[in-house]
């Protein structure tokens, strides 16, 4: 269990051996809408970018102070040269905010490849699928022209296939975390799906079958306690995911963030035209709230889970300033709290103020406990 | 040739009187409630300290947030032009400006005559300057002046998030709570504070060298974590809160030869 | 005022611009007592479709109503307020805040309750856009609402299939607005607002480039006022005749050399929406002898622009001009596309420096001395970048200023401070005050 973490935290060292041992290209990308089948397929190594959770002084001059902190922390790993063995950078279209990160990469910490990838909005519409296929035929275009190298349909398969072996193998985690008494923390899950993100995944796979041979008999040296639900914006605080777990007693059972369970819930479904099963699977997935409309899909999904995985309150967490949660919070809470799932929300921050929020928790977990007794 | 800057900050109100270049005198009170009254009291006793009669005075100009009230003056000069007048003529070879007051920070980049090239000025908020650390300071219970000196004992390095001062606070109490001492805390508001105003001259570029200006300036806690953050050594005068009615003095003879 | 240089008169179409605005939101009001329908949207959607409808069909634009409600500090607090109290947060777009109170209040500046839509009819460039009316279906959820994402990439590395997906879901929408509505959809009519909306999107440029003159014709003050009809109904006959009239008016003005600011001895622009209560900023640098003669947000908003032969900015040429016939729906439904992705504020979307490239062009052929960016803690779309433009204005060698606000939410605009930095800018550039 504990090689996921380590990956997580030593995810450049992890990155630059990888490079070493095969002499691949690796690609920094910005929004979990980047279809990595695309880049496996070319033999790179996909990873994704994220913040440092410490404070930092260097992207005033690049973003100004009403996006959120996360595009501005993920900005600041590029800026002090932390991610200088990236080849190329990539975004696919999703928030203004994390886009900022991106432009301002490319134009200040430039590279070989930058790629923005026009992933639609509008997937309610059938119109989306014809639309993303055409735009990762031009992706997987422009990576070969980087390349010189074709990506053929067996590369597009093996791409395919890794990539649903993960999925399905994190699905397999969540589905034992429906248990009464669950085998995994959401620490530790978050850490699994984190991980996945930031090596390559036919090692993760490994990983995975390796942890997922012992989970079913695995027994955490405590109780569930309270199952909680945890959606929202990007997350991998790890350091409040700790706190409410160890030091309050509950556990996060599911969650809802695209740095979790959005990222890898649905496989690509086999076409002959494999860019066309690809771009289905992304038009398809749990969406983020910038491409959940008109329809609230997401929230279905959000209140399936948490019937699904026996949850009894949800934790709703944002990035402070993060336009497209917070058009989605009022109505989430609302839903949540008609159907007896009472919910706290909380606005993250590059680091979050563990004593103020641990006392918000608290008195939250009070409240569940006291409800339960009526 | 005469000339004297008046200076009326939201705390304190400094008057420079000058002769030829060099200083004659310096003063300064409370701004209090009425801006008009402390400007005529600084610069009464200023002339007087200086043994200057009014009529004397060629030309007066006046800077600072109530440059308004300054009845007596010829005529009024921003207080980003004043400065960085008033740096340069301390430090000629200062390009970078940092003035840090009671509720404003700024940072300016100037050129060798102290002209102007580019500024910025923190937001509706207190989180960058000299009274976050006065919040802080009685956060921990200890008088403001001792806040720099403590800090100058700790290296440790502990990351605290000044967005607001309010959530700030609460970070303190929770430090003294898991038994952090005060030395480091200390050092971690400065450090935290510097955070805020680096970044905000990140915006107009830090050149060197850099000149730090302003009440604050005599925080040595503070002027420690800026010059390491910036990883650049920092000038500072020997009386920093007067540099804008000097450079204020100094636009007054600029404009009565001119 | 003090040392005036050009000489100065008001506009003549000034009273036929205040009748057009007055008349288009009391006939949205009152469209229903009528037997037409109405429909909302935002000022960027796709408006000429909606006419296809019939002529009875009125629509009020999200974007203006939340300017003009804005204008109105203490309506505009009361609609952020009870938006607030409803659990929405204070640092949304506050256009959009406004619009949701007034309809959680029931208010309608121009007299009586929220007239709530038939339809929503909207396109999503922003984060915000679709979710604002997502929103307002939350709080009304009968009113149906069909909205078209444009987020296709930069106009420059546009192709067919990018401009199909956006044509394709107009054309589904087109079915959808027929199921709502009950109503058969007239294609004369459509490709009649089509051809309009390239008219006045052009006249709008074309007027705009006639700022280039010294002394400027045009402030931006006045400038907002006139610009507002390309996001009121840029799709309408009425719009075209008026850009027309004030076609000619300002090329009347360049002609006898008519200033907008009689004093003038420095040009500046602006950035992004103003904060709108808070014009007198304008009034306040004349004293300076400056003038804003625009930006790119009054420019190319609504405006539709290309490089001309000679290299220099103008107005985009329609298709008519170039001899195009248009025939069908579907040939109308590309063309509008094609010409909306066009629109030179949907660029920085994807990357900054395509905005400041446009920037700069008019930096140079507008002849300014300095540009004032608002960082609009309002609107995260146009502030989007706005401190890369910052450093690209100031790397093409120009002086640049920046100052925070908020075009709808005046508790997030330091009045003091802001005119402190306008003293502090105007001095570094070497002015002084006139008067």
């Amino acid at each position: 269990m504990d090689i996921f973490r380590e990956w997580y935290h030593d995810r450049h060292r992890y990155a630059r051996e990888w490079k070493e041992k095969t002499g691949g290209k690796v690609i920094g990308y910005f929004c979990t809408y980047v279809p990595e089948e695309l880049i496996y397929a070319a033999g790179m190594l996909p990873v994704r970018i994220l913040g440092s959770h410490e404070p930092q002084d260097v992207t005033e001059p690049h973003i100004f102070g009403m996006y959120c902190p996360f595009c501005r922390d993920c900005l600041a790993q590029g800026l002090k040269g932390r991610y200088d063995y990236l080849d190329g950078i990539m975004i696919a279209q999703s928030c203004l905010h994390i886009r900022q990160a991106f432009t301002s990469w490319d134009i200040h910490v430039p590279r070989e490849f930058s790629y923005f990838l026009p992933m639609p909005h509008h997937v309610q519409s059938p119109r989306a699928y014809p639309f993303l296929r055409e735009e990762l035929a031009a992706f997987k275009k422009a990576l070969e022209d980087w390349t010189g190298k074709t990506i053929t349909d067996q590369d597009l398969d093996r791409g395919i296939e890794i990539m649903n072996t993960n999925r399905r193998l994190m699905r397999q985690v969540y589905e034992l975390r429906k248990r009464e008494e669950v085998p995994v923390t959401g620490l530790e899950a978050m850490y699994m799906v984190l991980a996945s993100q930031m090596t390559d995944k036919v090692e993760h796979n490994k990983g995975l079958g390796e942890i997922l041979a012992e989970l079913p008999n695995r027994k955490l040296e405590r109780r569930t306690g309270d199952r909680l639900m945890i959606l929202g914006s990007e997350n991998d605080d790890t350091a409040f995911m700790n706190m409410v777990e160890t030091v309050l007693g509950a556990t996060f059972v599911i969650e809802d963030h695209c740095t979790g369970s959005r990222y890898f819930w649905n496989e690509v479904e086999w076409q002959e035209d494999r860019l066309a099963a690809i771009a289905a699977r992304y038009v398809d997935r749990p969406p983020c709230p910038t491409k959940d409309w008109p329809k609230r899909r997401r929230l279905e999904w959000v209140l399936e889970m948490a019937r699904e995985w026996g949850v009894q309150g949800a934790i709703v967490v944002q990035q402070k300033f993060c336009d497209p949660h917070e058009a989605d919070i009022v109505a989430f809470q609302k839903a949540l709290q008609e159907r007896g799932i009472p919910t706290l929300f909380l606005e993250f921050d590059v680091t979050v103020p563990l004593g103020p929020f641990r006392i918000r928790v608290e008195a939250f977990l009070e409240m569940l406990r006291q409800e339960d007794l009526f | 040739m005469i000339t004297a800057g008046v200076d009326v900050g939201n705390k304190y109100t400094k008057v420079v009187v000058m002769k030829d270049g060099q200083v004659l005198s310096k003063y300064m009170v409370l701004s209090g409630f009425d801006q008009q009254q402390a400007a005529e009291e600084a610069y009464t006793r200023a002339l007087a300290e200086a043994g200057v009669a009014r009529e004397e005075v060629r030309c007066v100009l006046a800077t600072g947030a109530g440059k308004g009230a300054v009845t007596f003056a010829n005529d009024t000069i921003t207080e980003v032009g004043a400065d960085a007048k008033g740096a340069v003529f301390l430090f000629p070879s200062g390009r970078t400006i940092i003035d840090v007051g009671a509720e404003e920070g700024r940072a300016i980049k100037c050129d060798e005559k102290g002209r102007i090239v580019d500024f910025a000025i923190n937001e509706k908020c207190a989180a960058g300057a000299g009274s976050f650390t006065e919040a802080m300071a009685r956060a921990l219970e200890v008088p403001l002046e001792e806040m720099g000196p403590l800090a100058l004992q700790s290296s440790k390095v502990i990351p605290m998030n000044a967005q607001c001062a309010v959530f700030a606070e609460s970070e303190v109490v929770s430090l003294i709570h898991s038994r952090v001492t005060k030395e480091d805390i200390s050092k971690a508001v400065h450090d935290a504070i510097a955070s805020r105003i680096i970044s905000m001259a990140r915006r107009v570029g830090v050149e060197k060298d850099l000149v730090m200006t302003g009440g604050v300036g005599r925080n040595v806690g503070f002027v420690k974590a800026l010059g390491e953050g910036l990883e650049m050594a920092v000038l500072v005068p020997g009386e920093p809160e007067y540099v804008s009615a000097l450079g204020a003095a100094l636009a007054a003879a600029e404009r009565a030869a001119g | 005022m003090g040392s005036q240089r050009y000489p100065t008169e008001a506009l003549r179409c000034w009273g036929k611009a205040k009748e057009l605005r007055e008349e288009y939101y009391l006939n949205y009001r009152d469209a229903k007592a009528r037997g037409g329908l109405r429909w909302a949207g935002g000022a960027w959607t796709f408006d000429a479709i909606p006419y296809g409808l019939g002529d009875d069909v009125y629509m009020l634009t999200s974007e203006p109503y939340g300017a003009s409600i804005a204008f109105n500090k203490e309506l505009a607090l009361q609609c952020m307020e009870a938006a607030e109290k409803a659990g929405y947060p204070r640092d949304l777009c506050s256009y959009m805040r406004i619009y949701w109170g007034s309809i959680l209040l029931d208010k309608y500046p121009w007299g009586g309750g929220y007239p709530k839509p038939d339809f929503i009819w909207q396109d999503h460039i922003c984060c915000s856009h679709a979710k604002w009316y997502q929103v307002v279906t939350d709080l009304e959820p009968d009113i149906p609402m069909y909205c078209v994402d444009v987020g296709v990439g930069p106009y420059h590395q546009l192709t067919e299939h990018k401009i199909k997906y956006v044509a394709d879901q107009l054309a589904d929408g087109i079915e959808w607005l027929e199921k709502v509505t009950g109503r058969k959809f007239d294609d004369e009519k459509f490709i009649q607002a089509v051809k309009n909306e390239c008219l006045s999107t052009s006249l709008w440029a074309e007027i705009c480039t006639l700022n280039k003159a010294v002394p400027a014709p045009l402030d931006e003050k006045a400038m907002y006022s006139l610009y507002v009809f390309g996001t009121l109904m840029k799709a309408n006959k009425k719009v075209v005749d008026f850009y027309t009239e004030l076609r000619d008016e300002v090329q009347d003005r360049v002609a006898r050399g008519i200033a907008a600011v009689g004093n003038e001895q420095c040009r500046l622009m602006s950035d992004t929406q103003p904060p709108w209560g808070f014009l007198k900023v304008f009034r306040y640098l004349e004293r300076y002898g400056a003038v804003s003669v625009g930006s790119l947000y009054t420019f190319g908003l609504e405006g539709i622009w290309e490089i001309k032969e000679d290299g220099t900015w103008g107005p985009r040429t329609t298709p008519m001009a170039k001899g195009i016939e248009i025939k069908t729906r579907d040939q109308a439904l590309m063309i509008i596309a094609e010409w909306n992705l066009s629109k030179p504020e949907w660029q920085h979307f994807y990357h900054p420096q395509l905005k400041t490239d446009m920037m700069a062009r008019i930096a140079r052929e507008w002849k300014l001395d300095g540009i004032m960016l608002h960082y609009n803690r309002g609107c995260e779309g146009l502030s989007c970048g706005i401190a890369e433009n910052r450093l690209g204005l100031l790397k093409e060698g120009f002086p640049v200023m920046t100052f925070e606000g908020n075009m709808g939410d005046e508790r997030e605009f330091d009045e003091v401070s802001v005119l402190a930095r306008i003293d502090t800018f105007m001095e570094s550039m070497g002015y002084k005050k006139l008067y």
